[in-house]
């Protein structure tokens, strides 16, 4: 259960940076018809970054001190000593910006090129910092999989 | 220097976003580096990041607002490219301190 609980933190993680490559074309193709679509992208975008952060906040605060001994003891331990130290900083800043998102995108982008541009660096640095966490959250799961491989040999 | 084309709450959060995220990577050298603050941090929420992802958050709004209550009540007044460049300035600065810092300060 407690898995699942994880699986679903990484999905909305992951729903968090598809909806910010969608908001990123959409933006690129703003006008007047797609406008509506395009504010309720950035607010979808940010809102599974919320459910990421607070599910994977929970499961970090309750759940992850037992896979933590498990990395430490394993043969990577870095896997938390910088993976995950790093990664639970980092979502903070993803956090901040997905947050930002729907502020940036409730200007009229279909009349403000400006605008826009301000929308598509948003969205593209969210997409890059989501992919740089969602990697760490690949290595850190690894972590603890090594340590249990190599305690069974 | 040109009018920004973009509301006042686009150049406000937009300077709040750069400045909590410089804020977060400090926050978090210095929690490393301190015990105390680190103990602080644990004993307001009673886990040290808990604490660490609301101070930030808390700064973001705060600020946010701050900036656009700048001159009076129109807010802080940029072009667009100095708006961009600063969201990832800070971003970047705040992204690099993190990593460098775990890499090789710790």
């Amino acid at each position: 259960m407690n898995e699942l609980f994880l699986m679903t933190h990484v999905l909305f993680g992951v729903g968090c940076m598809v909806t910010a490559v969608w908001l990123f074309v959409d933006v690129l193709h703003a006008h007047e018809e797609n406008l509506t679509r395009i504010r309720r992208v950035s607010w979808a975008a940010a809102i599974l970054m919320w459910l990421a952060f607070f599910i994977g906040g929970g499961w970090y605060v309750v759940s992850y001190p037992a896979d933590k001994a498990i990395i430490l003891k394993g043969p990577w331990p870095f896997a938390h000593s910088y993976f995950m130290e790093t990664k639970e900083h980092l979502v903070i800043m993803l956090l901040v910006l997905a947050t930002y998102l729907p502020i940036a995108a409730s200007n009229n982008l279909a009349a403000n090129p400006e605008a826009r541009r301000v929308v598509l660096w948003v969205a593209a640095a969210i997409v890059l910092l989501a992919l740089l966490v969602e990697g760490h959250g690949a290595i850190i799961a690894m972590g603890v999989k090594v340590a249990l491989l190599a305690k069974q040999h | 220097m040109e009018n920004a084309p973009v509301s006042k709450y686009t150049i406000s959060f937009g300077l709040s976003v750069a400045l909590s995220s410089v804020i977060n990577a400090l926050l978090v050298v210095v929690k490393e580096k301190s015990q105390a603050v680190l103990a602080a941090l644990q004993k307001i929420s009673g886990h040290q990041w808990v604490t660490h992802s609301a101070i930030v958050l808390i700064l973001f709004g705060f600020f946010g607002w701050l900036f656009a209550r700048a001159n009076g009540g129109q807010g802080l007044q940029m072009t667009v490219n100095r708006l961009i460049g600063t969201i990832l300035a800070g971003v970047v600065t705040g992204g690099v301190i993190i990593i460098g810092f775990y890499l090789i300060g710790d």
